[in-house]
């Protein structure tokens, strides 16, 4: 009797499989997969947020988004399902762009339509890529700071985790195109934050304490940045304090609409999903067989950052 | 001899306090601003969430217990609290939404170790996704930004003395007062000590630890609110890993990891020695790599000195039975 229950329910299940396969072959609906980097990173979040929004735009795709939960092991996990599960592309953003490589090759030698994102892993034959460039990111602040940095200046600089694609290549940027032209500046404290904002809060505070003046704040991203200037909020010394950082973030663009952040890059989670989305559409249909792309740097300083804050308030993610 | 047992016993009561006072002459060598009014309120305000969240921790060790979960309980009780005062503009609201989430997380976790036996390691760890993933869901892991009025808590001050620090200041004598002169606080130390004893003393185990994780909770609410004023954000992914800070404060102050030992004031030097520690590391200027490597160094030679210590205790009272027994 027992093993009559058990055939029948093995029979039931292997149909609802087999139905289930056939009706994905057979619909016209091409299926996406994206592999977050981690849905706790704010960014990667946003990110996945606005890929959602961007796939409703094409009736013939859906996208399945799954968390690399800042795991390198569980990203890779993610990639080999997406691959078993036979989607017809999967974008990747990775976490570890090295850690993902060999992954990402083995979507292409499987012959699905392979994107990495935000940042993109370079030079895999086969695999498009759609990002944003860190260094010109870095760079156009950079530039900026290179006319307002007073002479002899003191700074401080709040580093991405080590070893991160997009935290090495910001650092590199400011350091080539800002730190090699000015020899006069002075780093007073560089520690890496983890782009955290609390974390940047701490070794501000520190810094305040151990220097009289400090003249900038360079940060690889709008969330340390924002935690450098709470410190420094309300005390008059401080005033004319500079702040640079990337991303773009609601709270920073609000900051620079009221004066007391300097300038930052726009790294758009919305442009970049919907250049995703064209990318790996156009890819599926075959309009075109390979994509290597970027987003626009957007230098966001005073004279536009309210056209980015309307944008943030239609969004709901400003009051 | 007993001049040589009183000098031991007293190294041995004071010795955090030893290794704090030195510390202090140290760092004020290294860095002139470092014994500044500034410098020592930057280290106060910076301890404050870490020192709040080692005494729920020191508590929960001293019964036999830990808690794993109260850095992602902080972020949700803490996002929970922002959106409630977004919406009611009430602090007072905010503050208890933050300090009701907290406690319902610990007594959920006290059930699961009370009631069903689960190792406080695995309940404490399960809640610690539970709440991550409630705080990320409900932001959508987006920051939550413009506070307005709710950064008082973290960054107000009462004439010159910032509110964190009196937070701090207060729950440490309350804390202290539950320990040193309250039945509840002797049967914490008693069932860290030995639970079976406990039991047989007539001790109600399983009530005490509903109220020592809902005593927890109330601390990480309080926690929560200061962070994230501190920060002027909702942060659903902040405070990771701050379990760790508030276990490190708690052992490196003399908690033992076996139960039953612990006190306020030793929690509150471990948490000193880390925060002092922190602070002249980063005002002389040290890489962020060291800073790792200098801190797991300090947790390791507390842990070995705990040991060291305790095995000594366990000698002399081999020898004291021998003795009586006239061998």
């Amino acid at each position: 009797m027992k093993k009559r229950v058990l055939c029948g329910l093995l029979g039931t299940v292997m149909a609802a499989s087999l139905l289930s396969m056939s009706a994905f072959a057979e619909g016209d609906s091409y299926r996406v997969a994206y592999i977050a980097r981690a849905q706790s990173d704010s960014f990667a979040a946003w990110l996945a947020n606005e890929m959602m929004t961007a796939t409703e735009a094409y009736d013939d795709m859906t996208l399945d988004v799954f968390d690399g939960q800042a795991d390198d092991e569980k990203e890779n996990a993610a990639i080999e399902n997406a691959i078993t599960n036979q989607y017809d592309a999967i974008i990747v953003q990775p976490n570890n762009g090295e850690a993902q490589r060999p992954y990402v090759e083995n979507i292409v030698s499987a012959g699905i339509i392979a994107i990495t994102t935000n940042a993109r892993i370079d030079g895999i034959e086969g695999a498009s890529s759609v990002d944003a460039d860190p260094y010109a990111q870095a760079a156009v602040n950079a530039q900026l700071a290179l006319e307002q940095v007073p002479e002899n200046a003191k700074v401080v600089v709040l580093n991405g985790p080590s070893g991160n694609f997009h935290a090495d290549k910001r650092r590199e940027a400011w350091q080539a195109e800002f730190f090699d032209k000015r020899p006069d500046v002075e780093i007073v404290g560089e520690q890496i934050a983890n782009w955290n904002k609390d974390e940047a809060v701490q070794y501000m505070e520190d810094w305040v304490t151990s220097n009289d003046t400090i003249d900038a704040i360079i940060s690889m991203n709008d969330n340390m940045a924002a935690g450098a200037l709470e410190v420094v909020s309300g005390k008059e010394e401080f005033a004319d304090i500079l702040s640079y950082g990337v991303d773009g973030t609601a709270e920073a663009c609000l900051l620079i609409e009221e004066g007391k952040m300097t300038a930052t890059c726009l790294q758009s989670a919305i442009d970049l999903a919907e250049l995703n989305m064209e990318s790996v559409h156009k890819l599926l249909t075959g309009e075109e067989t390979q994509i290597d792309t970027d987003i626009d740097a957007v230098l966001i300083t005073k004279d536009n950052a309210s056209e980015y804050v309307e944008m943030y308030k239609e969004r709901g993610l400003l009051d | 001899m007993n001049k040589q047992n009183n000098k031991n016993k007293i190294m041995e009561k004071y010795s955090i306090f030893i290794v704090l006072l030195i510390m202090i002459i140290i760092c004020s060598m290294l860095n002139k601003n470092f014994l500044s009014t500034g410098n020592i309120s930057n280290i106060m305000k910076q301890l404050a969430v870490a020192t709040i969240l080692a005494y729920g921790e020191m508590l929960l060790i001293i019964s036999g217990m830990l808690d794993l979960s109260s850095g992602a309980v902080l972020a949700m009780a803490g996002v929970f609290s922002v959106s409630v005062y977004k919406s009611t503009g009430s602090l007072l609201v905010a503050f208890l939404v933050a300090i009701l989430f907290g406690v319902i997380c610990n007594l959920v976790n006290a059930l699961m170790v009370t009631n069903f036996k689960t190792p406080p390691f695995i309940a404490t760890l399960a809640m610690q996704m539970v709440a991550r993933g409630i705080a990320l869901l409900f932001t959508k892991g987006q920051n939550i930004s413009q506070l307005g009025d709710y950064v008082v808590f973290g960054q107000g001050t009462i004439g010159p003395i910032p509110i964190s620090i009196i937070f701090m200041a207060v729950i440490t004598i309350i804390i202290w007062y539950i320990l040193r002169h309250t039945r509840f606080g002797r049967s914490l130390y008693a069932i860290g000590g030995n639970e079976e004893a406990a039991i047989a003393s007539g001790i109600n185990v399983a009530k005490n630890k509903y109220v020592v994780f809902a005593i927890n909770g109330i601390l990480v609410g309080v926690a929560g609110v200061l962070f994230m004023s501190r920060v002027n954000a909702g942060l659903p992914n902040g405070a990771v890993g701050y379990e760790m800070e508030g276990l490190t404060a708690a052992i490196v102050g003399g908690t033992s990891f076996s139960g039953g030992v612990g006190t306020t004031l030793g929690t509150l030097a471990g948490a000193f020695i880390i925060g002092c520690l922190n602070n002249i590391m980063n005002l002389i200027g040290v890489d962020s790599y060291i800073q790792q490597i200098v801190k797991g160094v300090i947790i390791a030679l507390a842990v070995i000195w705990d040991i060291h210590s305790k095995n000594k205790k366990t000698a002399k009272v081999i020898l004291v039975e021998e003795k009586s027994e006239g061998k």
